[in-house]
């Protein structure tokens, strides 16, 4: 502080003048001689009660008014740390308020209450220094990133969208968010544009771009210390429970237990930072059990976390000839290595032949069926069962098709005689792929040595999703109950084309993992990730928040269909056309284990530019002292109305 | 000036000598003569006999041409002396913003202009006090002399002493008087007739007993008058420990009635004893103030 603050400050020791003059006036008492007193009734009257509180009144609006003249005095050297746009010539300005609404977010800020709070309130003290003409874009950096409000100059609808935002355990997707940020406000004519970072920064590594990040609140991204269970599996009468911690000191001395189990031994944490796996014993009698860490940390609410049904991961069963459709390099069909290659966490179930009984199924969301000679009556009993169940199947049709016994058949995929046509096939329609995205494209220059022809089966109320450049079905779909049925016209093996080489390939099992993983819901998701549902189910959802709400979509392959997203860890409970189901929702465990970065450079310039975000108040407090003022001579002129008029008129003004 | 006009705020009213000479000047019409009826030299009228009369004052003219029983009446011119007892407490130190000066120092003009009417038409005056400091008693005296005595110890007593509880000091005042006037004297009391003790009602009204001619003239401040003050007040007695929190405008009607009732339970009681009640204010015109006092003792003519 500088000696003129000092001394405008001093200024304000001034307020013990009046303070000092109120006493002596207040020492006279207005006591006067008057000798027939004893005529004189007492009465301590209103009149008398209300000028003592007219006093206090006057005195306090004098001492204010000292005080506001002292602050601002000094109001060119001090400046309160509320954030506020800078302006370049007070043009008007563009920006993107990224608000990072990730599950690291709800950690405890370093100056006390929750990170995100802290990036809430720091973004209304930026929008409260917007103006007139400003444009205001809201990105949501908890994953996906999202868009809360497309830029816009209304202020009131910026408000409205800041107070509808809330706290999630979703990953961070920072990213992605600053680049949605960026290309929204892209478009707005304004020519000074920021993007403004209110994030613990706890993510992928932030690009360099235009326009410069911003990151007012640094203290968001102060390293915590956290541990968390992001995942609990019962495996028979084992619990396999997935803990992350920031570092070995966050580790250290903690352990993990079953809730309410009091004669279990808590399983005690390696003193190592990163993720590990910890098996517990599993109490048969206890209800709906929970895991929990004991000790504290920044971030309590990842300290517990309900135990998920038996095999959680996403459940594939793979039917493939081992003989036909592996490498010639060896090793096992070509269709296992590339689920496994695609989704590490799920359960490959490599099997022979297609279960007979329903039960079987159990488990798995997934069938991968590789190049089928005909499904029995049984198996196709099992099969529908499953589907309609909220499975998923699909088929890649080969040369076995023609080879069907006698009463298999091909359904439920498709209904009557499927033919090989064992010639040179064109390639892929990639128009007709083209919601598969990107990697569609290389099913173009497609050698094959032939394929299943669907043209002339039923496809028992199914649609051909793509299809052959000679107008061929390629892909066709097949919706049943809660499942669907998905029939592709080449096989995986490599004997008859390069199809399964073709990052096409992969890209639809992926598609084919998702849709499983969505219909049938793993029982065990990360939040964030969206559970979807048939356009035809009654689905209703209680979770840790209460009722979930669940809304109609556009599916990304035509259609509609019901989705739900859970942005709370916790335990789901379900209704599915009135059948119940449990599901786990837990955090990612990057979430833990990704520690903040450093701002890019443009970030640590721009906030160099910006005044540290500090606001001249000295207008504020000059209306305050002129309105001070007024009030003062208001109550003077008052008082000598009140005391010339007398009772009469001051009965007059009470009533 | 005497030392005790810087002491005593006499405002206005000051040098008291000259003052009073003016306001008896303005006053003065003569001598006045006796309202007395009864044995004298000049025919007064006639009246009806009640038994008891003297036979020797009927008129026998009246009784032989009316055959109705008259008594004749006769009109003396006598003497008369004037005994002012002036009070000195300390509440006739009061003198408000709008009043030309104390209560006391319009006392004393109003008792200096009646000694020089007196003593101007021969009659003879006494001076008493009850409280004060420094006060003289001045015995029965007449002429130009007793004028400047009673100026004199007028302008010397200086208003002190508190009376509210002291009744045997208003008593030896009252029996001082009584002892000095004879019967015919007129006694004018000169008070404002407030903090007085208990009974001095009755002590007071007792000089009006034994043929005496009994005046009070209360003289009161404007301020006690009217009492013109605004906002919340805290007052204080000079006599006594009364004090008072209240505020102005709503104890105003409150207090202007009990005064007037105070008032008027003294007039009751002096017109009970033969006496008069007189009411002042030291804002008052001297000479008005003065004519009232002598119209209310009868003695101007």
């Amino acid at each position: 502080m500088s000696f003129l603050v000092a001394a405008a400050l001093g200024v304000g020791l001034f307020v013990a003048i009046p303070i000092a003059a109120h006493l002596l006036r207040r020492g006279r008492a207005r006591e006067r001689d008057f000798p027939p007193t004893a005529l004189v009734p007492a009465a301590r009257s209103v009149a008398r009660e209300r000028a003592t509180l007219e006093d206090r009144l006057l005195l306090a609006l004098r001492a204010l008014l000292i005080a506001c003249l002292a602050v601002i005095g000094a109001t060119p050297f001090v400046q309160c740390s509320r954030l506020s746009l800078n302006r370049s010539a007070g043009a008007s300005v563009a920006f993107a308020l990224v608000v990072d609404d990730s599950h690291s977010m709800r950690a405890q800020a370093a100056e006390g209450g929750v990170r995100f709070q802290r990036a809430l309130r720091a973004a209304r003290e930026l929008l409260s220094s917007a103006r007139e003409g400003d444009a205001i874009a809201i990105v949501l950096a908890g994953k996906p990133a999202r868009l809360a409000l497309a830029a816009t100059t209304d202020l009131n609808a910026a408000r409205r969208a800041l107070d509808d935002l809330h706290e999630s355990d979703r990953s961070t997707d920072l990213d992605g968010a600053v680049s949605l940020a960026r290309t929204s406000i892209a478009s707005v004519p304004h020519h000074d544009k920021r993007v403004v970072l209110l994030s613990d920064l706890a993510g992928a590594a932030l690009s360099e771009g235009q326009p410069p990040l911003w990151t007012p609140v640094p203290e968001l991204a102060t390293p915590l210390e956290n541990c968390a269970i992001f995942g609990a599996e019962q495996r028979g009468r084992r619990i396999l429970a997935h803990v992350a911690c920031t570092s070995p000191a966050a580790a250290a001395g903690r352990a993990i237990s079953l809730l309410g189990d009091k004669s279990g031994t808590p399983v005690p944490l390696a003193a190592r930072g990163g993720i590990q796996e910890l098996g517990l014993d599993l109490d048969p009698k206890l209800d709906h059990p929970e895991l929990q860490l004991n000790g504290g940390d920044a971030l309590k609410s990842d300290d517990h976390c309900p135990l998920a049904a038996e095999s959680a991961a996403l459940g594939v069963l793979v039917a493939a000839d081992v003989s036909n459709a592996s490498a010639k390099t060896g090793g096992p069909p070509v269709l296992e290595q590339a689920v496994g290659a695609l989704e590490t966490s799920s359960a490959l179930h490599p099997i022979a032949l297609l279960p007979d009984d329903a039960n079987e199924y159990r488990n798995n969301a997934l069938l991968l069926l590789d190049d089928p000679g005909g499904i029995t009556p049984e198996a196709r009993s099992a099969l529908t069962s499953f589907v309609e169940r909220g499975g998923v199947a699909v088929a890649f049709l080969g040369p076995r098709v023609e080879q069907t016994p006698l009463g298999a058949t091909l359904e439920p995929f498709v209904h009557g005689a499927v033919h090989w046509e064992a010639k040179e096939i064109g390639d892929v329609n990639t128009a007709s792929l083209a919601w598969l995205g990107p990697e569609a494209s290389s099913l173009l220059d497609l050698k094959l040595r032939g394929r299943a022809s669907l043209s002339t089966t039923d496809l028992l109320g199914g649609r051909v999703l793509a299809a052959f450049s000679d107008g061929q079905p390629f892909l066709t779909k097949r919706e049943l109950g809660r499942g669907a049925l998905y029939a592709v016209a080449l096989p995986t093996s490599v004997e008859h084309g390069n199809f399964p080489l073709r990052p096409a390939f992969l890209a639809l099992l992926d598609y084919f993992l998702d849709e499983a993983r969505t219909r049938r819901g793993a029982a065990q998701s990360v939040a964030g990730s969206e559970w979807t549902f048939s356009l035809g189910s009654n689905v209703s959802i209680d979770g840790p928040s209460g009722v979930l709400a669940v809304h109609e979509r556009a599916r990304a392959s035509g259609g509609a269909q019901k989705a739900a997203t859970p942005t709370l860890a916790g335990r789901y409970e379900l209704r599915i056309d009135d059948k119940p189901e449990e599901r786990v929702v837990t955090v990612d465990p990057t979430e833990i284990t990704t520690l903040p970065q450093k701002p890019p450079e443009s970030a640590a310039r721009a906030r160099a530019d910006a005044n540290a975000g500090s606001v001249d108040a000295s207008p504020e407090l000059g209306f305050v002292a002129l309105a001070l003022l007024a009030l003062e001579l208001g109550l003077r002129v008052f008082r000598r109305v009140t005391r010339e008029r007398g009772p009469a008129a001051r009965a007059a003004l009470r009533t | 000036m005497s030392a005790l006009r810087k002491a005593l705020d006499w405002g206005k009213l000051a040098p008291l000598r000259l003052r009073a000479k003016t306001v008896a000047d303005g006053v003065y019409a003569g001598g006045h003569r006796s309202r007395r009826r009864g044995a004298g030299i000049e025919f007064g009228g006639q009246r009806s006999y009640v038994p008891g009369d003297d036979l020797r004052f009927i008129d026998r003219h009246a009784l032989l041409r009316h055959g109705t029983l008259l008594v004749r009446q006769f009109e003396t011119e006598t003497d008369r002396t004037l005994c002012l007892l002036v009070d000195a407490s300390l509440s006739m130190s009061y003198r408000s913003e709008d009043a030309p000066g104390a209560k006391y120092a319009y006392a004393a003009l109003i008792a200096a202009a009646l000694c020089k009417i007196a003593v101007g038409a021969g009659d003879r005056v006494s001076l008493d006090w009850f409280g004060g400091e420094r006060t003289v008693e001045l015995s029965t005296a007449g002429g130009r002399e007793a004028f400047e005595r009673v100026v004199g110890a007028l302008e010397t007593a200086q208003p002190s002493a508190d009376l509210k509880s002291d009744l045997p000091a208003l008593e030896r005042a009252v029996a001082r008087v009584e002892r000095r006037a004879g019967r015919g004297s007129t006694v004018v009391v000169l008070s404002d007739l407030l903090d007085l003790p208990e009974g001095a009602e009755v002590a007071l009204g007792s000089l009006g007993s034994r043929g005496k001619t009994l005046t009070v003239a209360r003289i009161l401040d404007p301020a006690e008058v009217n009492f013109p003050f605004t906002g919340p007040l805290h007052l204080r007695a000079l006599e006594g420990e009364a004090r008072v929190e209240t505020d102005a405008a709503a104890a105003r009607p409150q207090y202007l009635a009990a005064l007037e009732a105070q008032a008027q339970r003294w007039s009751e009681r002096l017109l009970s004893r033969g006496g008069s009640l007189v009411l002042l204010s030291s804002a008052d015109d001297p000479v008005k103030a003065v004519r009232k006092v002598l119209d209310s003792v009868g003695g101007l003519t």
